[in-house]
This record gives structure tokens, sequence and C-alpha cells, in this order.
């Protein structure tokens, strides 16, 4: 077993950090938060201070970042796994398939199904999905091509080892040989994958928010910046913009460090 | 070419695939006009629904093209678009995005030499913290923060502030390409043999490095092309700009599914237009890729 690096550790303390310190100070204790944040109240809802919004948007940008890359990675990896089973022609369809998903950027699919999404809900067939959900639904649709084409390869690449062809020389079926053969391999592979996916989640749940498409509440860190962007833009929004913008980044940087890292690690085992 | 023509084809069905799928996404939307519903659509909205998208006709998912192109209004009298309109904001936000390629092209050259200058260094770090920081920057927070200043001013500015700010994480993006692949490059023996010729390293570098780094750009141009594109979107809200992102962005807000289903397809035919320009200068700049063609 080789050593997680350092780098991936790094992230993923950034990332546990912040999700502790928005879940604290944006559900559990928000009145410390009003009580102690130096940049005052927002300029559109007086009655709340810039810090209780921002951390508030952390905590929700951040669920739905988890729950859209957790759920894109799961559909990219179940399209990988059957596209290799059936192998051949059907295998490259699918793989075409996921090409040309992954050719349309996310935020420009999202709105379109946001749209779709909502006009369901609005006639009552939306099986429930509240804006969170139709979100997270929406985020996994566009999201798995990208995971689908990366598991692909690096099924194919593990299928290329000695110890499958051993395994299928004893008469390991397909399916057996994923379960017990590829799926300790690919573990920390589908790790790197959904910390990768959970920044550009984040990041296309932000814009299309910001647009005033979603209807996420409580808001969103993307919301709660499009919500207000006229006052931001007239007003001096610095004050505003920059805390929802340092917390996007770091969000970033950690789901970044530990990707990277956790991805070399599994390339080289 | 017999592998050209298979490579243009796959590009060129993206057109009609997103065309049909977005086509019948929209005429498959329960858009509702009952009193009873908080969210209903407006009477005129749903009869410019049914109209436009041709619902219930027969190869009705060719109405809205055909309207485009009898120069009639898709989507509501005061919030439709027709043809000449669609086309006029689409140059706008091509312009944006063309002087946001060039200045992103500068970034990543720039950052490029600056990474493989940092590599050695104690700021080696900010190689790997530039990118992140640029990835990690929605397109709207720095428009949010430039907009104050620019967006009154008019001559064009609001236009140039739009393409700087979409076009600094393509830029990085390419940049971290580019010096990887620059690293790589430089330290193989012909860039050795050009230097101990005499070549000083600025010659040697675009004699011989650049032309040799290209292809990997060019790799890379699709998906910086939808990054400039899906950019433009924020920046042209946020700056006010009225050109194909914003009036694909208020389509979406007031349920212009007509408006929605082309301007979709327009969007992936830009994207394949630039897979296929690309196509073309590899041709051009690249001669491995001409004996592969071969």
């Amino acid at each position: 077993m080789r050593r997680v690096p350092v780098q991936a550790w790094v992230g993923l303390a950034l990332l546990g950090g912040l999700g502790a310190l928005s879940l604290l100070a944006g559900r559990v204790f928000p009145e410390v938060l009003a009580g102690a944040c130096p940049l005052g109240q927002d300029p559109t809802r007086p009655d709340r201070t810039v810090c209780e919004l921002a951390f508030g948007g952390l905590w929700i940008s951040l669920a739905i970042g988890l729950a859209a890359g957790a759920l894109s990675t799961g559909l990219g990896l179940l399209v990988a796994a059957l596209a290799r089973m059936a192998g051949g022609a059907l295998e490259r369809w699918v793989m075409r398939l996921a090409d040309a998903f992954f050719a349309l950027p996310d935020v420009l699919v999202v709105m379109v199904l946001q749209l779709a999404g909502q006009s369901l809900v609005d006639a009552g067939s939306g099986a429930g999905l509240g804006p969170f959900g139709l979100m997270v639904v929406s985020l996994a649709l566009v999201g798995w091509a990208g995971p689908a084409r990366m598991f692909r390869n690096r099924l194919d690449t593990l299928e290329g080892q000695e110890f499958v062809a051993a395994s299928r020389a004893l008469g390991g079926s397909g399916s057996h040989v994923l379960r017990v053969h590829l799926w300790p391999a690919l573990r920390p592979f589908v790790l790197a994958v959904f910390l990768s996916r959970l920044p550009a989640a984040i990041l296309a749940e932000s814009t299309v928010s910001f647009f005033g498409i979603a209807r996420m509440e409580p808001m969103s860190l993307g919301r709660y910046l499009g919500t207000s962007y006229a006052a931001l833009i007239y007003e001096g929004g610095s004050r505003v913009v920059l805390p929802a913008w340092t917390l996007l980044v770091l969000l970033v940087l950690g789901a970044s460090l530990a990707s990277q890292a956790l991805a070399t690690r599994t390339r080289r085992a | 070419m017999r592998q050209l023509l298979v490579r243009v084809g796959r590009q060129l069905v993206l057109v009609p695939i997103v065309a049909l799928a977005s086509y019948f996404l929209m005429a498959s939307l329960p858009l509702t006009t009952e009193d009873d519903n908080k969210r209903q659509v407006s009477p005129e909205l749903a009869a410019s629904y049914r109209r436009d998208l041709g619902i219930g006709e027969p190869l009705g998912f060719l109405r809205p093209w055909q309207k485009l192109f009898r120069g009639e209004r898709l989507g509501t009298s005061a919030q439709g678009v027709t043809g000449d309109e669609l086309l006029l904001k689409l140059s706008g936000s091509v312009g944006v995005g063309l002087v946001a390629l060039a200045l992103a092209l500068s970034w990543a050259m720039a950052f490029a030499l600056l990474k493989n200058r940092w590599r050695s260094g104690r700021l080696a770090v900010l190689g790997d913290a530039v990118p992140a920081v640029a990835f990690g920057t929605p397109v709207f927070i720095p428009a949010l923060l430039l907009a104050p200043a620019v967006v009154e001013r008019g001559n064009l500015l609001p236009e140039l502030t739009a393409a700087l700010v979409i076009s600094v994480w393509p830029g990085v993006f390419l940049g971290t390409l580019l010096g990887d692949a620059l690293e790589t490059e430089l330290a193989r023996d012909y860039v050795r043999t050009a230097a101990s010729k005499g070549l000083s390293p600025g010659v040697v570098l675009r004699r011989h490095v650049l032309p040799n780094v290209l292809p990997a750009l060019l790799d890379a141009i699709g998906p910086v092309a939808t990054a400039l594109l899906a950019g433009s979107f924020a920046a042209e809200r946020v700056f006010g700009l009225p050109y194909f992102g914003q009036l694909y962005v208020l389509a979406v807000l007031q349920k212009q599914v007509a408006v929605v289903v082309v301007a979709t397809t327009v969007f992936a035919s830009v994207l394949v237009v630039v897979g296929l320009g690309v196509e073309v200068v590899r041709l051009i700049v690249d001669p491995r890729a001409r004996e592969a063609r071969a």
C-alpha cells in the first residue's frame, strides 16, 4: 500500500475544514457569525451580515457539489463498466456519445435542463424534486461524460495487466473480474475523479444560480451574488464579492490538490 | 483522406443531434397557463410555444428554422428574435470571443514562460497556485469587481473588459499545457544542438521549439473555445452587453423555448466550426498531421 501524498492530505484537510466551518458558522451557530462579522451588513438584505450569507451559501454550494459530484461519478462509472463489459461497437458508440456530451459546456446544458425540470415541477410532475434535487440531477446528467471517458480508459489499462489475463484464463467472468480484481485497483481513482468533479459542479451551479435560473433556497454562493448583483455593481460590491470568491477559490484549491495527488499516485501504482 | 472525412463527419453530426435533442426536450415541456398555478406562463407565450415549435405537426422540428429563414420572429413579440437579430448578436459574441482568444494566447505564452522560470526557484508553488485560483474563479466574480468602473462608459470598454475577464482561465489553462510541453521540448537534443551552434535562446525558441509545441496547443483550442463562449454568458450579463450570451440567458429565464432550441443548436454549430478550423490549422502547421493523413 503506497502512502497517501502530503498534497492530497492538505487538499482533503482544506475541504474538510471548509465543510466543518460552513456547517458550524453557517448552520449551527449563525448568530455568533452575525455578531462578529467584520464585513458588516449585506447592502440588499440589511437583516443579514455578509459573513452569514457567504458561509450559509458555502454550505449549500458544498452540499450540491458533493451530491452532484458523487452522482455524476457513479453514473460515469456505471456507463464505463457497462460499455467495457459490452465491448465492440456498443462501447465505441457509448464513448462517442460521452465525447459529444463532453464537448458541450456544462453551464449551457444545465440551463436547458433547469428550464425543463422547472417546467415539470411547476406542472406538478417533478417527482418530488425541489430546487436542490433538480440542480443535483441536472449537474449529474451533465457531468457523467468526463468520468465515463476517464474510467473507461483506466479500465482499459487495468484490463491489459497480467493478473486480469490470468483471472480470465482461469474462467473468471466479466463481472467477477470487475468486482474482485479491477474494483480494488480502481477505488483510489474513483475518489480522484469524484474530487475533480466537485469544483466543476460547484462552479457550474454558481454560474447558473447567478443568472437567476436556479431557484436555490437557502441561497448558494452563486445565487447570493446573483440576487444582488445590480446593487453590487452600483454600490461597490467588493466587500460582498471578495469573501464568496475566497471561499470558492479555497474550495477549488482543496479539491484540485487532493484530486491531482490521488490521480498521480494511482497512475504510478 | 477517408480518415479526415470520418473526423469531419463525427464533428458535423453533433449539430443535428443537438438540434433534435433540444427540440424534443423543449417540445415535451408542460408549460401551463392555468390561473391556479403560481408559475403559469402568459397566454401569448404559450401560443408562441405551440406556433414556433410546430407542436403536433409532421416535421414540426423544422418549424423554428423555417420561421428563422423566412425572417419571422421566434418567441413573443417583445422578447423574441429574428434571424437577422440572432446573427447580429452572434457576431457580437464571436467578436468578444476572438479578442478574448487573442488575449488568452498572450496570457498562455506569458504564463508558460514564467512557469518555466519559476520551476527551479522558490516561486515554483505559483505554477500550481495560479491555475487553481484561475479555475476557482467563475467569470462573473472578476466581472462584478470590474463592472462599476466600466459598465456605463461605453466606447467598447465593456466589450474589451468582458474579453479580458473571460480570457483569464483559458489563458492560464493553455499556459499550463504550453509550459509542460515547453519543458519537454527544451530538454531534447535538437535544442541543445541549436544552442551549441550559436543561436540565441529567442531564436531557438521561435524557430525550433514553438513549431513543435503548437500541436499540443491546438488540441486544447476546442475546450478553450467552449470555455470562452460559456464565459461570455456571464460577462455579457454583468456588463449588460446585448449579444448572444445575454439572449440565451434571457430566453431561458423567460421560457422562450423556440429561441432556446435555435440558440443551443447555433452554439453547437459554432463549436463544430471551431473544431473544423482547428483541423485545418493542424494540417497547415503540423507536418506530422499531413503525413498521417497521407
